[in-house]
């Protein structure tokens, strides 16, 4: 048995080699201690032979094993330079058009989950159809109150129209919803806000029904079209939901489908429609009229307006007002555009829309050259411009508390204030890039001295990292001297900019001159 | 033009020792006196540089002499070049080390 004092010593020189191992780079460790430990048996042969542990030995021993210290940082310190490449990778133009895929992929991805943005994608999957009017009371400013009762509603669609070819009605109005949920296993009760339509209502805005129930499976109780809002929320999205039982109020409605999510242009929130006959109808209770027009009656609007002047049952005139569905909120794409469009001229308003190229010689760079710069300022614009569109419908449309009219609001001014900054950015960067390899300058050095500007050069120095350029800007912009310009830079700087694996025999020299 | 490779005198030594036939870190310490600290972390620049190259010895060898196995060093062509400069400029490099010294 060997005496403890020799395990005692085995195990601190294994605890020290350890404990180095700890510094080595991971994927070098096994190696690294597979052969420190080789080495320290053999270390150990030659000092401590047949495990006879003398003080000499002892510390010939423990110096070789402190060794491993120096030899674990030198590899972490490699490890480090092996790393380093990737900082060239820093202000390139693969990390720039990188780094802006990844706000389009993260702004796209946040767009498709938000439901209100996902509702208006809907609406533009189901656009309504077009030459529809709401109808409303002329002498009332604001479509947030219904102005028409059912009476005068089927008085007109009874006439014979020379402006309209089709009319549909709605009320809506809360009442208590209550449904058994299979899922909980008991009593689901909700407020909604049921909206009783005439039954062509659908048909007339051109929407579709989803989940819609076969006619002839509906029987004797009446449907209800839920939305698709309360379908998620209410139902979990379930979708073999048609044909389930709902008590509405004092009755029992069956649901016949689901409609697509959006607010179609329509005033009102509504969580249910229910398609009803005439007879089933409330005369004196007011709601919203929904008009088609003719020809003849898109030939009337004006400013997607048309003025209507009916006779009432005391053969009376009424003044009303039919306003295009359309033009009650713009489509997200419109408005868009719009502030793409006020963005591009308010550009130069807050930088130069100069890229810069200007040189200090005669040089310039080779048409190649040339439009690989182009190529880089399209990409980043290119990608700017979807970034711009999907943040800015996160934003306008990430909550749905929000109404369609501040939701418009807050698009353009977020698309504009984005694609201002974004544009002016795109500029300020491309201007930094150096026209030979496109990587940004770095190293800005200040020269000269500011009340020397008239006498000498005064401004900015800055540096391509490849070696190719150096960009002048200056500080003060003067008629000899009013923009930035490069100097490129020839052949003889090239061993400054060398790789650093052509470098690593100065270090060698240096390194090991430190021993 | 190639950038000229010159060693330190510490780094020509142990290409000379590797040269010589001492083959492994501990050899390489005997023979030089340089201690640990220097050697292993010396021959991993070299190493990295492309001057040297190692190989693990094979596992029967080892088990055959009841030993861990032991990972050998040897001079790549580019080392060996790097060496006759080196020799040039330290000539009392061949003196410390001959080249016909001990094998291991």
């Amino acid at each position: 048995m060997k005496p403890p004092t020799e395990w005692t010593v085995r195990l601190f020189h294994l605890g020290l080699l350890r404990g180095a191992s700890l510094l080595v780079p991971a994927q070098q460790r096994s190696e690294w201690w597979r052969e420190w430990h080789a080495e320290l048996w053999h270390v150990r042969q030659a000092c401590a032979p047949a495990g006879n542990v003398s003080r000499g030995g002892m510390r010939e021993v423990t110096a070789f094993c402190l060794g491993a210290f120096q030899d674990a940082l030198c590899l972490k310190r490699q490890c480090r330079e092996r790393v380093r490449p990737l900082a060239a990778f820093q202000g390139s133009p693969a990390q720039c058009v990188l780094f802006l895929a990844a706000v389009l992929a993260a702004s796209y991805s946040i767009a498709l989950l938000l439901p209100g943005v996902r509702s208006e994608r809907s609406l533009l999957q189901h656009p309504v159809s077009p030459g529809l009017v709401l109808i409303r009371d002329a002498d009332v400013n604001s479509d947030s109150a219904a102005t028409i009762s059912f009476r005068h509603y089927r008085a007109w669609a009874r006439q014979r129209q020379q402006y309209f070819d089709g009319f549909a009605f709605y009320r809506v109005s809360p009442e208590f919803a209550g449904w058994y949920s299979a899922a909980a296993g008991s009593q689901q009760n909700s407020a909604w806000a049921v909206a009783h339509a005439s039954g062509n209502l659908f048909a007339l805005l051109g929407l579709p029904v989803q989940f819609r129930q076969p006619e002839g499976e509906r029987g004797d109780m009446p449907g209800a079209i839920l939305s698709e809002g309360v379908w998620k929320r209410e139902f979990g999205a379930n979708p073999h939901i048609a044909g389930s039982v709902v008590r509405l109020g004092e009755r029992k409605v069956r649901i016949a489908g689901v409609a697509p999510d959006g607010s179609w242009g329509l005033p009102g929130r509504v969580d249910a429609w229910m398609l009803e006959p005439d007879s089933a109808m409330v005369l004196d209770h007011a709601g919203y009229v929904v008009a088609h027009l003719t020809a003849l009656g898109e030939a009337e609007m004006w400013g997607q307006r048309v003025a209507i002047t009916v006779f009432n049952a005391n053969r009376t005139e009424d003044d009303l007002l039919g306003v295009s569905l359309d033009e009650g909120v713009p489509q997200p794409w419109s408005v868009y555009l719009f502030a793409v469009l006020l963005a591009f001229l308010a550009l130069p308003a807050i930088t130069s829309v100069s890229l810069g190229e200007y040189s200090v010689c005669s040089q310039r760079p080779t048409l190649w050259r040339r439009l690989r710069r182009w190529s880089l300022l399209s990409t980043k614009i290119g990608l700017l411009l979807p970034i711009v569109y999907f943040v800015s419908l996160d934003l306008a449309f990430g909550c749905t508390t929000f109404d369609p009219a501040r939701a418009v609001y807050i698009q353009l001014v977020s698309s504009f204030s984005m694609c201002l900054f974004g544009l002016g950015w795109a500029l300020r960067d491309q201007r930094q890039r150096c026209p030979v390899c496109l990587r940004r300058v770095a190293h800005p050095a200040q020269v000269g001295q500011a009340s020397r500007t008239f006498l000498a050069w005064n401004g900015t120095e800055l540096m391509c990292m490849g070696g190719h350029t150096l960009l002048h800007v200056p500080g003060l912009p003067t008629s000899w001297f009013s923009t930035q310009r490069w100097l490129y830079l020839d052949t003889s700087w090239e061993f400054l900019f060398s790789a650093p694996g052509s470098g690593v025999k100065t270090e060698l020299v240096s390194g090991l001159s430190a021993h | 033009m190639a950038m000229e490779t010159k060693l330190s005198h510490t780094a020509a030594m142990i290409l000379q020792a590797l040269d010589a036939g001492f083959v492994y870190g501990f050899s390489i310490m005997e023979m030089t006196g340089l201690p640990s600290g220097t050697v292993y972390p010396a021959m991993r620049r070299l190493e990295r540089d492309e001057l040297i190259r190692s190989q693990w010895e094979k596992q029967s060898i080892a088990d055959a002499e009841q030993r861990p196995p032991r990972k050998y060093y040897k001079l790549t062509a580019a080392g060996k070049t790097t060496l006759e400069a080196s020799r040039k400029r330290y000539p009392l490099l061949e003196r410390l080390i001959p080249s016909e010294g001990v094998k291991s």
